[in-house]
């Protein structure tokens, strides 16, 4: 493969690790005013996202990660996500 | 012995701050582990940690117990503050201070030195 195949392929595959992640979140969070999902390392299992919803409103921290942690509930748990940074913001 | 849940629960209970992570304060095994403490000893928190790689059981019986997901866990007084990246916003934000101190007293940073405690396996 030439290495203009390679790199292309690479992006490929960093852009289908985050896809999955961003359409639970979406689902999960309709009415947010940013959603983000970055591949921390380019492996495809360290994630960063970033969050900002209405939902977050009057919530301790800990209850809008716990919201985040539950629509991601699956890749967390088959092991897709390795690492996940969590950002959230209310309103 | 006691059974591991309750090993977990009376950490939680009765530890000041405990932070259950991946490795040691002296050998953090992890970058999130390292981040939460880094946090809670800028705070100047009396941190009890807990390894739990020891055993796969450690960390499954604690996220059964808490419903959080991720390694590092920070309790404070028995509540669940959150994870690495919370721990590092409250502190950046000035608010884990607050917190300490009101959970533990003004003079919380005179309390102890920080420990390790240890889960066995049953």
């Amino acid at each position: 493969m030439a290495a203009s195949d390679t790199a292309r392929a690479t992006i490929r595959d960093m852009t289908t690790a985050t896809t999955p992640l961003r359409e639970l979140l979406a689902e999960a969070f309709p009415d947010a005013t940013e959603l983000e999902v970055q591949d921390r390392t380019g492996g495809g299992d360290h994630f960063q996202v970033i969050v900002s919803s209405p939902r977050f409103a009057g919530l301790s921290l800990v209850e809008q990660h716990r919201l985040v942690y539950a629509a991601l509930e699956r890749p967390l748990a088959d092991g897709t996500i390795h690492e996940l940074r969590i950002s959230t913001k209310g309103p | 012995m006691t059974d591991l849940r309750t090993q977990i629960e009376q950490i939680i209970e009765s530890e000041p701050v405990a932070l259950f992570m991946k490795g040691t304060p002296a050998f953090a095994a992890c970058g999130n582990s390292q981040r939460a403490l880094s946090a809670l000893r800028g705070a100047g928190a009396p941190v009890t940690a807990v390894d739990i790689l020891p055993n796969p059981h450690f960390r499954q019986e604690l996220s059964a117990l808490s419903g959080w997901p991720t390694i590092p866990q920070i309790f404070v007084k028995g509540e669940l503050i959150g994870g690495a990246d919370i721990i590092e916003e409250l502190a950046a934000s000035g608010e884990l201070e607050r917190k300490l101190a009101e959970a533990l007293g003004p003079e919380y940073r005179n309390g102890r030195d920080e420990r390790v405690v240890e889960l066995e396996a049953a």
